[in-house]
């Protein structure tokens, strides 16, 4: 007679009173980019789960914030949180990624979130 | 076995012929060199990222939640408030896990209570049999 034994509070002794991600503040080290830096959304392997969505994968795009540190969702989707990174806003032209996009509206732009494994300097 | 059941059971098999994702092509058990990369990299692709994904435009409905709906969305707030998991496992489970045909095939909050249902069959908190016991039970009330 056996099975697994998961603790359900490991998550909840990080979290209780401090909140989530300011739990995991200070635990990604020294940010790699900086507001304004030109980036470019690596194309990563991406098996059993992402959250940067594969239309991003290769275009160019700037940092406008660095919003907090938490553990990327590739291993917290797994209830992970070993390692912590740094997650920026970055924005794109829209039509560097939608090669039909009308030229008319050559000013639109879209604004996501992506942690720092994703990134490389563009 | 009632032959109504019996009856249910075709039904389903014939359905499931029809929610198979619909690539034009013989796909079943496919020799390893008929996979190309292309190939792998769409079977593979996690099934919530549909951004840029060819589509016809669907109707936007303003639809008030239903009650079912409400307490399936405390239920798995509750679920995270005692540990069991976190926003991103919950959406993994919910997005991802449940396959292209179901992610795009069931309402909503209708993914959101299946994978409620299964965290707590896998992290041990009840087991595969209580909940289809339970289940059972249930429907035989409506009965």
């Amino acid at each position: 007679m056996s099975k697994p034994n998961y603790d359900r509070t490991h998550h909840a002794k990080m979290a209780t009173g401090i909140g989530d991600p300011q739990c995991f503040a200070g635990k990604a080290g020294e940010p790699k980019f900086k507001v304004g830096d030109r980036v470019r959304v690596k194309d990563l392997p991406d098996l059993f789960y992402t959250r940067t969505m594969v239309y991003t994968r290769g275009a160019e795009a700037t940092v406008v914030r660095l919003v907090y540190e938490s553990p990327p969702a590739e291993n917290e989707a797994w209830d992970n949180t070993d390692d912590v990174e740094w997650f920026y806003s970055i924005v794109f032209k829209q039509s560097d990624l939608w090669p039909e996009y009308n030229n008319t509206y050559e000013a639109d732009t879209l604004e996501t979130e992506v942690s720092e494994r994703w990134l490389e300097k563009a | 076995m009632t032959s109504s059941t019996r009856n249910e059971v075709h039904t389903h098999l014939a359905m499931m012929g029809q929610v198979q994702p619909a690539l034009h092509n013989e796909t079943h058990a496919p020799s390893p060199d008929m996979i190309d990369h292309t190939l792998w990299r769409a079977y593979t692709r996690s099934c919530h990222d549909v951004g840029g994904e060819y589509d016809i435009p669907i109707r936007y409905e303003e639809k008030e939640e239903e009650i079912w709906e409400l307490n399936t969305f405390a239920t798995c707030e509750c679920l995270a408030w005692r540990g069991v998991w976190t926003a991103e496992e919950r959406r993994r489970r919910q997005n991802v896990d449940v396959g292209q045909t179901a992610y795009l095939g069931l309402p909503y909050y209708g993914r959101w209570l299946l994978s409620a249902a299964l965290i707590l069959v896998d992290k041990q908190f009840v087991t595969n049999i209580e909940l289809s016991d339970k289940i059972a039970e249930v429907k035989k009330r409506y009965e």
